[in-house]
């Protein structure tokens, strides 16, 4: 309070009391401005963050995963059953060898799936992403420009003429992308609103996109 | 000089108005009076619904979400023990039979990541700018860790033929997807917080060089340059990769024969 009297002493003779009125409602503005700031910070953080759109798909895509994963679990369990039966424990070993010699890319394979064909200048990014997205979607298979990705072909390297290479092959444009999979799950996938699709259109003008549904797609071993 | 009852700032405003004022001191005062409205109405406009339902809401799906995030773990915990079970079975039909499918069963299950790795490679500790809040931050923060940066630091480490990789203890597979929901990242629709361990077995002599090149990865090396998020390579020599924990599904995959062309 004693300051407050100094004040209403000085009678603003130096600085003037338009000047001090000017710097009171500074004051005022500057404390609103960051009030409204926080305000958005928390609109943000409620309604931005936490969208409706973002958390349902959360919740889809855990949903799912926990389905295939209880299946897992009963393929699993068959298995174990199978290696404690000694008449059926050789042919559960060779049912499981079939299935990862697929996985593994030691056989030729087939399947319903996509092909997506981008002419463009792509970078080793988008190549990357749009792998990324076909396997987010389920894809079992995936191959670029007809060399199939396993855990022995897998990293896109850029050398210093700008082209990509994979598995030690240049890729030259245009990138045919073939995945094996629930087609319709991977059309819609790729085609969804901001998308990778529509992303990599908004942001490589000039690029092609042609995307088909295949009842069959094939794909080569890979050693 | 004649104060009012309401105190300093009435007394201001009384001065102001009584006082002859120039055009100039007006004008301001017009304008800085526009601005408080404007101000005033947005943060009517924009506060916080006093409703409970959206909190209710919101509250009720974080839970949902949380619900699965502990199902997931439980299930994938029961899939490593589950293979950890066949594995010790099969050993021991390997050590009573001749059958030659139980090295090929070996080979194949290293392949595609069912086996545990041990060796030398490289660690990368990747996280947040300092002083940022995952939860209250904008998705597109440059201060957080994207999960594009996640893919692109696994894609340079495949170039760099590294023999195994897990990201948190999540094995990276060819059909590891690595995505973005919010600001949560999903490593095998798991989800993974900051800080992240990326853990690399192979080659550290090809991997380091790779990393700490600036051609490779600039916009990371950019954010790192700018303190904007934490980052760090080591080589060691005692690393381990945890086996696949998640699901491998053949639902579509079927072996094409030459016949059935």
């Amino acid at each position: 309070m004693k300051h407050l009297e100094k004040i209403r002493e000085m009678k603003f003779s130096g600085i003037g009391r338009q000047q001090v009125s000017i710097l009171l409602t500074s004051v005022l503005l500057g404390f609103l401005i960051v009030t409204q700031a926080r305000s958005f910070t928390d609109v943000t953080a409620l309604v931005g963050r936490d969208s409706s759109a973002d958390v349902f798909r959360e919740i889809k895509i855990l949903k799912t995963t926990n389905e295939k994963l209880s299946n897992e679990i009963k393929d699993l369990e068959d298995q174990l059953a199978k290696t404690s039966d000694s008449g059926k424990a050789l042919q559960g070993i060779a049912d499981e060898i079939k299935k990862y010699k697929l996985l593994a890319g030691r056989v030729d394979v087939k399947g319903p799936g996509i092909e997506l064909t981008v002419n463009g200048d792509l970078k080793a990014l988008w190549l990357t992403d749009i792998v990324n997205e076909l396997f987010n979607a389920g894809a079992e298979a995936v191959s670029v420009n007809g060399i199939r990705l396993t855990d022995k072909t897998v990293g896109f390297d850029t050398i210093p003429s700008g082209q990509i290479l994979l598995n030690s092959i240049i890729l030259k444009k245009p990138f045919v992308f073939m995945a094996i999979g629930d087609k319709q799950v991977l059309r819609d996938a790729l085609n969804q609103p901001q998308g990778i699709l529509q992303r990599l259109d908004q942001s490589l003008g000039g690029v092609t996109i042609d995307l088909k549904q295949k009842d069959e797609v094939r794909m080569e071993k890979v050693f | 000089m004649k104060l009012s009852q309401f105190g300093f700032l009435s007394d201001c405003i009384y001065n102001m108005t009584m006082t002859k004022l120039s055009w100039r001191t007006y004008f301001v005062f017009v304008i800085t009076g526009i601005f408080i409205g404007i101000l005033v109405t947005a943060q009517v406009k924009s506060s916080v619904p006093s409703s409970s339902f959206i909190y209710d809401q919101l509250a009720a799906q974080k839970a949902l979400i949380k619900d699965y995030v502990d199902e997931q773990a439980m299930l994938k915990s029961k899939i490593v023990a589950l293979r950890s079970q066949i594995e010790n079975n099969q050993a021991n039909i390997r050590e009573n039979s001749q059958d030659n499918n139980l090295e090929a069963l070996k080979e194949l299950k290293n392949d595609i990541g069912l086996s545990p790795l041990k060796g030398a490679g490289v660690e990368i500790k990747l996280n947040d700018g300092f002083f940022v809040n995952r939860d209250s931050t904008d998705q597109i923060d440059q201060s957080l860790v994207q999960a594009s940066d996640l893919r692109d630091i696994v894609n340079l480490l495949h170039s760099a033929k590294a023999r195994a990789i897990a990201i948190n203890d999540q094995r990276v597979l060819a059909s590891t997807s690595i995505s973005a929901v919010g600001n949560t990242i999903m490593v095998n629709n798991y989800h993974v917080l900051p800080p992240f361990d990326i853990v690399a077995i192979g080659e550290k002599e090809m991997i380091m060089p790779l990393l700490n090149d600036k051609s490779y990865l600039p916009d990371l090396h950019a954010r790192i340059a700018q303190f904007k998020i934490q980052f760090s390579a080591e080589a060691k020599n005692n690393l381990s990769v945890p086996i696949y924990n998640g699901n491998l599904n053949t639902n579509f995959l079927t072996e094409a024969t030459s016949d059935s062309q």
